[in-house]
């Protein structure tokens, strides 16, 4: 999956491959073309033969030089305005970015009001005021197209000028002439020529629209004027279409799909997360069980005081190549307790719930095996069916977990809708919002009108709103204050115990786990290193691993819990 | 708003810095007025400016340009032909004589008064030639910003859901095939397939002839209008199809898909989460293209000869009939301009983040 070409890598050979075609003809056409392409060598309105192999046209001028020669002048056209068009706004971009104030101000103005021109009408008015030269219709399409490239590359300059290195370089006394062309413009190159790939393609169509209506160089044989002629000669009923109107109308569109495939490879350069791979994600396709039963499936007796999930030997790939990140990890979450799994960042321990959950991207290898309540886990299926059912899922990072456009009562009363009819599912999502302490005033807040506090407690009670068995928790206090940490983590503690529930908590954290846990799962590297009831690790780590852990962690205030 | 993860088109089309506006703030001061008051608050002063600075180009070109302004308003063929006397007749007829100053209030003072000139070609008022082509070039563009929106959003969807698959790189590999062909072009295509070769679609003229009443006859208009609906609407598919999926795709990197499946959501009800974010660009970027459309309506009604403004467009740049050509320029950023304020007034309802702002959590 990962070892394959991104679309752009390959859209982009096969891009330049199309602009050479025309660039190699620009270059040769003297050698290509025999006949002149503005001067008549024939008789008017000849069908292709061997010394015209596209005919003439009604001056009896050869429609195969037009067409080499006219490679020219959209090549020139294209290239000479997105050279100025981007000479332009990188200019601008660099200045109002860089010197901000009035001069920004100033200018981004501007560019805000070109971009609100009508692109096409304000070219064609243009050019009509102010004639038909090749020149003048490059420089008239380079002055209307400069503001898209300066907004981009303006938003860019601003986001360099952050950057740790460019603030570092500014401190030692660099002058902004240096940091700008050292720091900024190297990095500015990849949305510099996606912009400058982007204003060529808009400059060649508008040539050949222009010169369709008849606002082309008449004294050039461009592809635009070419199709003008053809249609105004009623080469769609003579048939003459076929090497008059196809031939220059195809190589308009084989320049501007080599520039669109191009661009489209430098948007990839520009911005490397469009070309990852890893963003399929095999959840959004999966297949709608709404409102019935979970299907029953094989399930082995399971015993009343038996731990709820068992884990053996779970190993996981991201990419079924690529080294494991976890490498057989066997543990158990007893009922009614917290089970804690702790570990440094990279040990593997999100990786592990995401797999159980069947909710990693991308297409990982997962292999050992996992039971919940004596069903199997490790599949698609069944990870869905017990998915925001049977076990409950409070998540990382929370801020951005909730979706910004629903109400924090919509979201909640959407999982609960899952088992119970829409009616009793706002009642259920009212009831909830409440017992995770969140007043009725705010059932009808959107996420971002709520702290990271109350906006994991909108995720708990979402969690909860099916009555899961075992609720899993990873990092739930990440990103809080210490009081709200406490405060959540009560919270996960007074609900195991009113509701029954087995908890799986997730941290790096070591003094924050032995506040609340049960169990001590203790991972390093993907694997498993120590696995105890909580009080006797604390008084004796057997590893290494955990006595380093406890040490670097422990404060005297959490030797005492 | 939207990240920098556009695509082609959807990179510019969802900067990451809106334009702000003159410095105005949309702050807690303002949270009492109703959103659309509040918004247009924040964009009018844009929206004015553009169009003054299109009031004032349009006075300024025939002054700008090479040559006597009069130049402009004389037919081709009687270049040679015209007297120092008739020159003068025509200077006071539009308004060119006296300093460049009054000359410039004179202008404000008809545009007031919604005067824009008379043809030079038709003699006939610009703002009566302007109100009979308009209703046509809406119809084309109207209907074509919508089909291309709805399909391009569509595909573009779809595309996202199944990235880096087989389908979602042939998909984006067709759109920007068929994005590549000239508006005009594939005009040109369309008459030749469907009339010429088919003789399913009339080819030219937007209204049948007289003998068609009642249903009949707008059964006919439709007719017409298909083919140059059909152009336009593939012009404007790519832009948004780019977007749809380039947008989608941002979004489903965001934590709060993961936490919707999670919850225990299908497929559907993950996408839906998904989808209802990744409209917001959407819905911009389809009020821009009735700005892009305007223009490619011009070659398109062209090979058509729809007797729209594009068409008129057409025939003014052939005949030399500047009134018009200023007159159509002006109305068309008018109507871009409104188009524009109308994606700004209608944001808030999409994004509720800009609809109820302030009291932002920690």
């Amino acid at each position: 999956m990962s070892r394959r070409r991104s679309p752009g890598q390959v859209l982009g050979r096969v891009g330049l491959v199309l602009l050479a075609v025309p660039a190699l003809a620009a270059v040769f056409a003297p050698l290509v073309a025999r006949h002149s392409p503005t001067r008549p060598s024939a008789r008017p309105l000849l069908r292709p033969s061997a010394g015209h192999p596209l005919g003439t046209d009604d001056l009896g001028v050869d429609i195969f030089a037009q067409l080499v020669y006219g490679s020219r002048i959209s090549l020139a056209i294209g290239l000479g305005a997105a050279v100025l068009a981007v000479v332009v706004g990188l200019t601008v971009a660099l200045v109002a970015g860089w010197r901000r104030g009035w001069t920004e101000a100033v200018l981004m103005r501007l560019t805000d009001v070109t971009l609100a021109f009508p692109f096409l009408p304000l070219v064609l008015v243009l050019a009509a005021f102010f004639g038909r030269g090749l020149i003048v219709t490059a420089v008239v399409i380079g002055a209307v197209t400069w503001a898209r490239p300066a907004r981009v590359l303006w938003a860019q300059v601003l986001k360099l000028r952050e950057y740790p290195h460019v603030q570092a370089a500014r401190a030692m006394g660099a002058t902004g002439t240096r940091c700008v062309c050292r720091h900024i413009l190297t990095r500015l190159t990849p949305v510099t020529s996606a912009q400058f790939v982007r204003v060529a393609n808009a400059a060649i169509i508008s040539e050949a629209a222009l010169a369709f209506l008849g606002l082309g160089d008449p004294n050039q044989a461009s592809w635009g004027i070419m199709l003008s002629n053809a249609s105004s000669n009623n080469a769609l009923l003579t048939g003459a279409w076929k090497w008059w109107m196809v031939p220059p109308g195809l190589a308009l569109t084989l320049v501007v799909l080599g520039f669109a495939f191009t661009g489209y490879a430098s948007e990839e350069w520009a911005d490397p997360r469009l070309a990852s791979p890893t963003g399929r994600l095999r959840f959004l396709n999966s297949r709608g069980r709404r409102r019935r039963a979970p299907a029953p499936s094989p399930a082995t007796e399971v015993r009343a005081d038996g731990p709820i999930l068992s884990v053996q030997d779970l190993v996981v790939h991201y990419d079924p190549q690529g080294p494991a990140v976890v490498r057989g990890v066997t543990f158990d979450a007893p009922r009614e307790r917290i089970t804690a799994l702790v570990g440094e960042s990279g040990s593997g321990k999100s990786t592990i719930v995401m797999a159980l959950l069947g909710l990693l991207p991308g297409d990982p290898k997962v292999t050992g095996e996992a039971t919940f309540e004596g069903r199997k886990l490790l599949s698609a299926a069944a990870a869905a069916r017990v998915r925001g059912r049977k076990i409950g899922f409070v998540t990382q990072a929370a801020m951005n977990a909730l979706n910004p456009a629903y109400t924090i009562h919509f979201q909640v009363a959407e999982a609960a809708a899952l088992t119970m009819p829409a009616s009793d599912a706002r009642r259920r999502a009212t009831e909830l919002l409440e017992t995770v302490g969140l007043p009725a005033s705010d059932h009808a807040a959107y996420p971002h009108e709520l702290s990271g506090g109350m906006r994991q407690r909108v995720i708990i009670a979402m969690a909860l709103a099916n009555k899961p068995d075992l609720l899993i928790a990873d990092e739930p206090t990440t990103g809080l204050d210490l009081v709200t940490q406490a405060s959540i983590l009560k919270l996960l503690g007074d609900l195991k115990d009113s509701l029954g529930l087995t908890v799986l908590l997730i941290s790096h954290d070591v003094q924050m786990v032995m506040r609340v846990a049960d169990e001590l799962v203790i991972l390093q590297d993907g694997c498993v290193v120590e696995r105890r009831p909580i009080n006797t690790v604390a008084a004796d780590p057997q590893q290494e691993y955990t006595r380093r852990l406890l040490n670097t962690r422990l404060s005297p205030l959490a030797v005492r819990v | 708003m939207g990240s920098e993860a556009g695509s082609v088109s959807a990179l510019a089309e969802t900067d990451p810095e809106r334009p702000t506006n003159f410095g105005v703030q949309t702050d807690n001061a303002w949270s009492g007025l109703v959103p659309v008051g509040r918004q247009l608050l924040r964009a009018l002063p844009l929206s004015l400016l553009v169009l003054a600075v299109a009031i004032c180009l349009n006075f300024a070109l025939p002054r700008l340009a090479p040559g006597d302004p009069i130049d402009f308003l004389i037919p081709a063929e009687q270049a040679n032909k015209i007297t120092h006397e008739q020159r003068m007749e025509l200077a006071s007829a539009y308004g060119l004589q006296g300093s460049t100053g009054e000359q410039f209030l004179r202008y404000l003072g008809n545009l007031a008064k919604g005067d824009l000139g008379t043809s030079t070609r038709y003699g006939a008022p610009v703002r009566e030639l302007l109100a009979d082509r308009l209703p046509w070039t809406l119809l084309l563009v109207g209907t074509s910003v919508l089909l291309s929106t709805i399909i391009g959003a569509a595909l573009g969807f779809r595309s996202a859901w199944r990235r880096g698959s087989g389908s979602d790189v042939r998909t984006l590999t067709g759109v920007m095939v068929l994005d590549s062909f000239p508006p005009f072009f594939v005009a040109l295509l369309l008459v030749l397939l469907f009339s010429v070769t088919l003789k399913l679609l009339p080819v030219f003229g937007a209204l049948p002839g007289s003998e068609a009443h009642g249903l009949d006859f707008l059964a006919e208009v439709l007719r017409r209008a298909i083919l140059p609906i059909a152009a336009l609407t593939l012009s404007g598919l790519g832009s948004a199809f780019l977007v749809a999926r380039s947008s989608a795709v941002t979004e489903l990197g965001e934590d709060y898909v993961t936490m919707a499946a999670a919850k225990g959501l299908d497929g559907a009800g993950v996408r839906r989460h998904a989808r209802r974010n990744a409209l917001v660009p959407v819905w911009t970027v389809g009020m821009l293209n009735v700005g892009a459309l305007f223009g490619g309506a011009a070659p398109v009604e062209t090979v058509f000869a729809y007797p729209g403004l594009g068409r008129l467009i057409y025939e003014s740049v052939l005949s030399r009939d500047y009134p018009v050509l200023q007159g159509a320029f002006l109305l068309i950023a008018a109507g871009v301009i409104a188009a524009n304020l109308i994606a700004e007034l209608v944001y808030p309802y999409l994004d509720p983040r800009v609809r109820r702002p302030g009291n932002v959590g920690s």
